[in-house]
């Protein structure tokens, strides 16, 4: 295991941002950090990063106690936010900067930083100032800045967030193709489950300070630990006092099945390929349902319509015991 | 036909520029008419006079320890303000303001009464030790770097606000230490404004008078800096020497701003 994290407990005055988190992250993956904002997970990467201490609790890289170390021991690169270009330093200088503090030879620095700008399709701009690239270029040059150093772990703190939807997932992709390249331990931050589900190997659900769930995207999916996990992977609904999605359930227009509900379709909302019922049940529930147009018409369902509904063979369902948080 | 709007603004200019004209540009300029009223005779005696070029050496070498101290103290404090958090910190922010709003001849008094070396309450000690403060040197650069202390400061702590610490932060997880941090990333981004703030005091220090006055003692060829020459001499009737002399020590300071201001790239205030 690359990153153990034990017991690690953070308070800001009275607030938790993170309780008795318990992680361990493994060597050379892709991890996610995923959960909704403000529930820690930047908190937990500067954890790791050194950046910030935790009240209790230990961090250990590689085989190695880091609880105590400065940032600067621990061989670590971090990814920020806001990308923390160094604005008075051109691309190359700024990629530089992590050799000549550890004052590298000048030639072995240049080959170094040269190289890293031709990974991060950045050659052209070595000599310009990070206020003439764009914010996609300007990431991966923060990008490169951090690989140069060679960390053993790379941290990156929603490193898509401030972009466009469209470069957000150019740089998605490309950062999928560059870890199977450079295939250094990576943890990043994110609160998009489709980035999430997409990139990373491994993804830790985080909510309120806690660790809701550890899993590959598939395991997630199918097996959510519990409600808040499968209601912030994809769309829910409530049938029969349980949670499943809404392409999950199967509409039948007699009473077939045994522990069918039934109700009566109070909405039907066709949008393209897809047909969106709203299925008020007996007991008073509120049912949304997915299924193609072309199954809705074989079944001939209108509004006003009487259906009965269950959850389909296989579908993962789950007791929805919290109220959604999402 | 003029708007009246437009008749208002021309109004307001007009007295914008009476008002600076009368009370700077015109009293300057007499100054400056009065030293070159006989061609270059009076500033060419005026700067072989021994006390006066005595006073100009002791100006700038009161007022050279006085703008180091405030530089490397200003960028301490300044960062402190700025980058931690402390019991106390507001009490210290307010204090800094203390020498814009109190006027300087009581900060002479005020440090007379803790350093001079009969009654003071630190100066027999200092005296003893072979320390002379007051009446000597190290109280003058004390008494000018107390009346120029917020320059720097006031300067540094908007810049180092606005840059943030997501630079220091970038550059402590890629191995640099704080020294280094400070030296390659902090200094670069704050350059500008520690400039502006040193030209400020130094342009203040040359200035000082009232503290200096009464740490002084005014004693001619001893502690006798330039605006306390320039006071003597008016007073002796050597009108057009201290007219001269006014004129060296409002020159010296005009140029270091005008030279700041050219040299300061457009774009870069952070
Ligand atoms: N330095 C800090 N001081 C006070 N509160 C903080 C600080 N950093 C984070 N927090 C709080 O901790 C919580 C978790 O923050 P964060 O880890 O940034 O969440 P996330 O990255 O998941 O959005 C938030 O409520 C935030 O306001
Ligand atoms: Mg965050």
């Amino acid at each position: 295991m690359s990153i153990e994290i034990s017991g690690v407990t953070k308070r800001f005055g009275d607030f938790v941002a993170l309780e008795d988190v318990n992680v361990s992250l493994p060597t050379g993956q892709l991890t996610a950090l995923l959960g909704p904002s403000g529930g820690g997970k930047s908190t937990l990467l500067r954890i790791i990063a050194g950046l910030e201490t935790p009240d209790t609790g230990t961090v250990a890289i590689e085989g190695v106690d880091a609880t105590r170390l400065p940032p600067r021991k621990r061989n670590v690169g971090f990814v920020f936010q806001h990308y923390a270009v160094f604005k008075h330093m051109t691309v190359a200088k700024n990629v530089a900067f992590g050799l000549e503090i550890r004052k590298r030879p000048k030639v072995e620095v240049a080959e170094r930083v040269d190289e890293l700008l031709r990974l991060v399709h950045l050659s052209q701009f070595a000599h310009r100032l990070p206020s003439q690239l764009s914010g996609g270029q300007r990431q991966r040059m923060a990008l490169a800045r951090a690989l140069a150093v060679e960390p053993t772990v790379l941290l990156l703190d929603e490193p898509f967030g401030a972009l466009d939807a469209k470069v957000r997932k150019e740089l998605r992709e490309w950062l999928r193709h560059l870890h199977d390249e450079v295939p250094v331990t990576t943890v990043f931050v994110t609160h998009d489950q489709e980035e999430a589900m997409e990139v990373a190997d491994e993804i830790v659900v985080i909510n309120e300070g806690r660790v809701e769930q550890v899993g590959s995207p598939d395991e997630l999916y199918d097996l959510p630990a519990n409600d808040f996990v499968m209601s912030f992977l994809g769309e829910v609904t409530t049938l029969g006092g349980t949670q499943v999605r809404p392409h999950d359930v199967d509409v039948a227009t007699a009473p077939r099945a045994a522990g069918a509900i039934e109700g009566t379709i109070a909405r039907m909302l066709r949008i393209g390929f897809e047909v969106r019922l709203t299925v008020l049940t007996v007991a008073g529930e509120e049912v949304s349902v997915v299924l193609t147009r072309t199954h809705a018409r074989g079944l001939g369902l209108e509004e006003g319509a009487t259906v009965w509904l269950t959850p389909a063979p296989g579908a993962t369902v789950v007791p929805a015991m919290r109220p959604l948080a999402v | 036909m003029v708007e009246p709007s437009s008749l208002v603004r021309w109004g307001l200019r007009l007295l914008a520029l009476g008002y600076v004209f009368f009370l700077v540009a015109w009293p300057v300029a007499l100054v400056v008419q009065h030293t070159f009223a006989d061609g270059l005779t009076t500033l060419t005696e005026t700067l072989t006079d021994p006390s006066v070029q005595y006073a100009l050496t002791l100006t700038l070498q009161v007022a050279f320890w006085a703008v180091l101290i405030n530089l490397v103290f200003g960028v301490t404090i300044s960062l402190l303000l700025v980058r931690h958090e402390f019991p106390g910190k507001r009490v210290l922010s307010a204090l800094i303001d203390v020498p814009l709003s109190v006027s300087p001849v009581v900060v002479g008094l005020a440090l007379l009464l803790v350093y001079n070396g009969r009654t003071g309450w630190f100066g027999p000690s200092l005296e003893a030790a072979g320390w002379q403060v007051i009446f000597d040197v190290p109280g003058m650069v004390m008494a000018t770097a107390f009346v120029a202390l917020p320059l720097v400061i006031r300067e540094v702590v908007p810049v180092l606000t606005e840059i943030g610490d997501d630079q220091e932060q970038a550059a402590r997880s890629l191995g640099a230490s704080g020294r280094q941090t400070f030296l390659r990333i902090t200094l670069p981004s704050i350059k500008w404004a520690v400039v502006y703030g040193v030209v400020l005091s130094l342009a203040r220090s040359l200035g000082e008078f009232g503290a200096v006055k009464i740490v002084s003692g005014n004693l001619t060829d001893r502690t006798q800096t330039a605006t306390l020459v320039v006071e003597q001499k008016y007073q002796n009737f050597e009108q057009s020497t201290a007219y001269a002399t006014s004129f060296v020590l409002a020159a010296v300071s005009v140029l270091c701003i005008v030279v700041v201001s050219l040299l300061r790239p457009k774009e870069a205030s952070a």
